[in-house]
């Protein structure tokens, strides 16, 4: 039974981590960019969700109503005006720009928020349900139910949207895509501001789940590269699979060994895979 | 030569180049053993010449090969541990600690090199960031080297502060001067070709195999070097503080400033770098805010660098890596 609990655990909490990879696999597979500053803008949507839930007293859960489209347009216009500029200057040049921007939001957190363990609490944080002789917690639950929405929703969003067509045409080539009357950078601009968006629920889990600081950006993106890469860059069901795996290397080593089991587990499908499971 | 390539650079690396360099090196080790300078100063010239030589290594590896590596935390953090148990649990003297950092650090470099050399770009990057990720775990849970706690550097005797800097200023000529002669070399010819295309390098008979294992193998030597006398200034070292991120970020930093690609660039880079951040240190909780508009500002703005447009600008280059060097076109 203890077994069926671990997995029933890991599988609730992968579906966190694959959400944590879904915005950094977007960039990676549409915009082609390593987005360094993906950790912090996690962090950013949990800060955001932590200080409205009490301001407009409702539920966490409601505040992204207001977070997901304030970081959407964050992301829309930081792509269109300062990352996609520097795009023109080179793949190193972007990498370095979110690299500035990931210390840059980190200090500024860390002023605005100071440095104190934050979390985000809900009425059913602490309540679980028994399901025969399982034990699972609501937070798990809810927290699974937001990821799988979150995921489901921008899986149909890409594949049955005139949008999500024009994401998809550039992914895979956006010269041809360009050439067929897609604005290139618009559709990166959209690309980044889904990214930011799903960090902003990706924050909202997080910061439900574990407490945080302004400095647990670069933590999150260790994850969301981990999970990124055991998928394969670009693929959303890749992301989900290494979602779950990275969950139960989480839940079966603990807080002592779960990270180094899926540091291993990385590196191990590196050398077998090194595009990653789902990776073309 | 022709009209394609622009006019020649002057490449200031001939006899009059050697000649400057040996006067300002050795004036530097005067300046150590005389005792002109005080120890602040010292403190100051002790950090830039170990951050020219993480700089330098840094840049060898991803400005001349193409291989970005967001993990050489990895032989910071070895290098200060070896320190650490050389010197306070097995009790010898600091030489044997930097030995046993540098043995420890190469090892590390070539079993990490089966693993790491299969990946290419992007994965290459996070490969190495996560095996640093792993080590720190690794150290957080090894009961030898006190887990969490941090493990203390007792050197006895303790070196004075002008034989750590005449060490320092040592370590430092030494990474410029085997960048230089490594890059002037045949071998670097096929660096910087793999570095532009790692296909058409090969095709033209490149072992790229090897010559990754040696870069990668030179720094991790080097920077193991320098993060030894680190620790040793520190005094104790932590997993996180080994192990950490930071470390590629100053890195980074550096090699950006200075200019990606040239061999004088991590010089002007690290001394910006130490003197940005003492006078950071006044505003606290602006460091990073001020370093990452500098980064993004330089990006958009000077591309190549302090040493990159200087060099386009005024047309001549200090320790040139390549043979014959040519002005970009207008």
């Amino acid at each position: 039974m203890y077994f069926v609990q671990v997995i029933v655990n890991g599988i609730l909490l992968g579906s966190v981590y694959a959400l944590l990879g879904v915005g950094m696999t977007m960039i990676f597979g549409i915009v082609k960019l390593t987005n360094l500053a993906h950790g912090e803008f996690v962090v950013l949507g949990a800060y955001l969700s932590t200080v409205l839930a009490p301001l407009l007293g409702i539920d966490p859960v409601l505040t992204l109503v207001f977070t997901v489209p304030l970081m959407f347009l964050t992301g829309f216009l930081l792509q269109y005006f300062l990352i996609g500029r520097a795009m023109k200057k080179g793949a190193e040049a972007a990498l370095l720009v979110t690299f500035g921007l990931s210390i840059i939001l980190q200090d500024g957190m860390l002023m605005i928020f100071t440095a104190d363990a934050r979390h985000i609490v809900a009425s059913y944080s602490m309540m679980t349900v028994s399901v025969g002789a399982l034990e699972v917690s609501v937070l798990h639950l809810v927290l699974f139910a937001i990821s799988l929405v979150s995921i489901l929703s921008l899986s149909a969003f890409l594949k049955y949207t005139h949008t999500g067509r024009a994401i998809r045409a550039t992914a895979d080539d956006s010269d041809a895509a360009a050439l067929s009357g897609v604005n290139i950078s618009k559709v990166y601009s959209i690309a980044m501001g889904i990214a930011m968006a799903s960090a902003a629920v990706a924050g909202l889990c997080v910061g439900m789940k574990w407490t945080y600081y302004p400095s647990s950006g670069g933590s999150y993106l260790l994850i969301a590269f981990v999970v990124v890469v055991i998928g394969g860059m670009g693929s959303v069901p890749g992301t989900m699979v290494a979602g779950v795996l990275f969950g139960l290397a989480q839940v079966i080593g603990g807080a002592n060994y779960g990270l180094l089991i899926s540091y291993v587990m990385l590196l191990i499908v590196l050398v077998i895979r090194p595009k990653g499971i789902f990776g073309k | 030569m022709n009209k394609r390539l622009g006019k020649p650079v002057k490449v200031l690396d001939s006899l009059p180049l050697l000649i400057v360099c040996i006067a300002v090196v050795s004036s530097l080790y005067v300046v150590c053993f005389t005792g002109i300078a005080s120890n602040n100063a010292m403190r100051y010239m002790i950090q830039i010449f170990l951050y020219i030589t993480m700089g330098e290594m840094w840049n060898l590896l991803s400005g001349f090969t193409g291989m970005t590596s967001l993990g050489q935390q990895l032989y910071i953090g070895l290098a200060g541990y070896s320190v650490a148990v050389a010197t306070t649990k097995l009790q010898h003297s600091l030489g044997v600690g930097l030995l046993l950092a540098v043995a420890v650090s190469v090892v590390v470099a070539l079993l990490m090199s089966l693993l790491l050399f299969r990946m290419e770009g992007m994965y290459f990057s996070i490969a190495t960031w996560v095996v640093a990720e792993a080590f720190e775990k690794l150290f957080l849970n090894w009961k030898y080297v006190e887990q969490g706690s941090g493990l203390t550097v007792r050197v006895v005797p303790y070196p004075k502060i002008f034989e750590i800097c005449a060490f320092s200023l040592t370590v430092c000529v030494a990474a410029v001067a085997v960048v230089y002669i490594l890059l002037r070399s045949r071998a670097g010819l096929g660096l910087t070709a793999m570095r532009d295309s790692i296909t058409a390098a090969s095709a033209c008979g490149v072992n790229v195999f090897c010559h990754k294992l040696l870069v990668y193998v030179i720094a991790a030597a080097f920077t193991a070097v320098a993060a030894g006398v680190f620790f040793v200034n520190k005094g104790i070292v932590y997993p996180e503080s080994g192990f950490g991120i930071s470390w590629t970020v100053s890195m980074i930093f550096i090699v950006t400033i200075g200019g990606t690609g040239t061999v004088a660039g991590p010089i002007a880079g690290a001394v910006i770098y130490v003197f940005l951040q003492e006078f950071l240190a006044h505003y606290p909780g602006w460091s990073n805010i001020i370093l990452g508009a500098v980064t993004i500002l330089v990006i958009f703005f000077m591309p190549k660098g302090i040493m990159g447009t200087l060099q386009e600008k005024l047309g001549f280059e200090v320790f040139s890596a390549k043979r014959f060097s040519f002005a970009k076109h207008k």
